[in-house]
């Protein structure tokens, strides 16, 4: 395998990166305390792409990923193009300054939420059948009994039901955090918030 | 973690997982990809892994394979020609397809996640030309998991302590709002603590784009090498077969 060699990314990125996919997993603890109905999973991956912009976002994104593939399970390699998109978006809608308000915020998630939902749904439906053993997949199942609809109709929905909710939390969680942060440490970032 | 697959460099045995998986997928069904699990299998029992193996491929292909069935016989189409909770053998057969596929899949690559330690892989992959930014995000990413984790514990024990309800007697807007109680500390900390490590980084001139010398170089034999030719030279062709027939077909469509 060869890369490129030239200089990707600033040395803070990268020691961001590991600290951000690691929060993306050590989130599930606070979600698991707190019994929410949402994921939290990409946090780490929309904070670096909004701090350091979108190559970074989808450096954590695929790290993150193949991290999860290797800890937890070989499934969550296949993944890897959705966690790229919200990176890639991420960083995208932070440099066009969404992360400077609540609602900006709340709309990147939305964006977000919808474009990995629909891509989630596809990889499912492709290589699950349109199911899974998670909250999205019994979801999916609630959704084809009370509507009738296909299973591959029912995981879409699901998929964006849950994205829709999960994503924009995921980015207001983003947004109070760059308004505690230092402004010294984000500026030194370059991305989005300076 | 050692296994009989450290006696081979990683990459050879990740070349095969990666042959098998795609194999598994473009290949005839259903019989491809129960040979591509039976191999699987096989290699991980061979390599005293295949307890391990086989418990991450029934957590993820069994849920599959019954989740499918259940939403058949649950719930079947209009146009089923089944009555409910009857299963029938073409819905019971597609679920067995998608689960076997998956069960392949999981099954090639679990021979890499549980036989193969991560670090060593990382290695083979640098001195393959895996530049040291990405070596070290890969290596970094595993070590801070467990360290964020006990963070996490941490901060939901702590924030317990100073009486942010989060337990069942709170509503779901309840939680929400103790939700930035929670995670701000834990990711303001992990931000800053960036910082400090690439001063690390810099004070050690971490150059980003540089290929290193291992100290300990992973033999990596002709033999091997060659392996992995022909591994790879084997998946083109399948995948070349596979988009023949397809163009085939569509010719014979149109």
């Amino acid at each position: 395998m060869s890369l490129p060699a030239r200089r990707p990314l600033s040395t803070l990125a990268l020691a961001l990166i590991p600290r951000a996919v690691a929060l993306n997993l050590a989130l599930g603890a606070v979600v698991n305390a707190l019994k929410l109905p949402v994921y939290l999973d990409s946090v780490g991956t929309i904070l670096v792409a909004v701090l350091a912009g979108p190559r970074a976002g989808i450096a954590t994104g695929i790290v993150s990923n193949s991290v999860l593939g290797l800890l937890v399970s070989p499934a969550l390699f296949a993944f890897i193009p959705v966690a790229i998109v919200i990176g890639w978006l991420a960083g995208v809608t932070g440099k066009v300054g969404a992360f400077r308000s609540l609602g900006g915020a709340i709309a990147a998630g939305l964006v977000i939420g919808v474009a990995a939902a629909l891509l989630s749904a596809v990889i499912v439906i492709a290589l699950m059948g349109g199911l899974t053993a998670s909250g999205t997949g019994f979801l999916t199942i609630a959704i084809r009994a009370v509507l009738g609809v296909s299973v591959d109709s029912a995981a879409k929905i699901a998929a964006i039901a849950t994205d829709v909710l999960d994503k924009p939390l995921s980015c207001v969680l983003v947004y109070l955090v760059l308004e505690r942060l230092p402004r010294r440490l984000s500026a030194r970032f370059g991305g989005a918030t300076a | 973690m050692t296994s009989a697959l450290d006696r081979w460099n990683p990459l050879t045995p990740l070349a095969a997982a990666i042959a098998l998986v795609v194999v598994a997928f473009i290949g005839p069904q259903p019989w491809t990809p129960v040979v591509v699990l039976a191999v699987a299998l096989l290699v991980a029992a061979a390599s005293g892994i295949g307890g391990k193996v086989a418990a991450l491929t029934m957590l993820v292909a069994l849920p599959t394979f019954v989740l499918l069935v259940l939403v058949d016989v649950a719930f079947p189409d209009a146009s089923a020609s089944h009555a409910r909770w009857v299963p029938s053998m073409a819905s019971t057969l597609d679920a067995l397809a998608i689960s076997l596929r998956l069960g392949a899949a999981i099954a090639a690559l679990g021979v890499i996640v549980v036989g193969v330690a991560p670090r060593r892989l990382t290695r083979a992959l640098a001195a393959k030309g895996l530049p040291a930014w990405a070596a070290y995000l890969v290596i970094a990413s595993l070590e801070a998991v467990p360290e964020a984790r006990r963070r996490a514990d941490d901060v939901i024990d702590a924030q317990r302590c100073r009486g942010v309800a989060m337990g069942k007697g709170t509503g779901v807007r309840g939680r929400l709002r103790a939700l930035p109680a929670l995670a701000g500390p834990l990711i303001v900390g992990l931000v800053t603590e960036s910082e400090e490590r690439a001063l690390a980084l810099d004070a050690r001139a971490f150059e980003p784009g540089a290929r290193r010398t291992a100290l300990a170089p992973i033999g990596d034999t002709r033999g091997e090498q060659w392996a992995r030719r022909v591994i790879w030279l084997a998946l083109a062709t399948a995948i070349a077969w596979r988009l023949w027939e397809f163009v085939h077909t569509l010719s014979i469509v149109s």
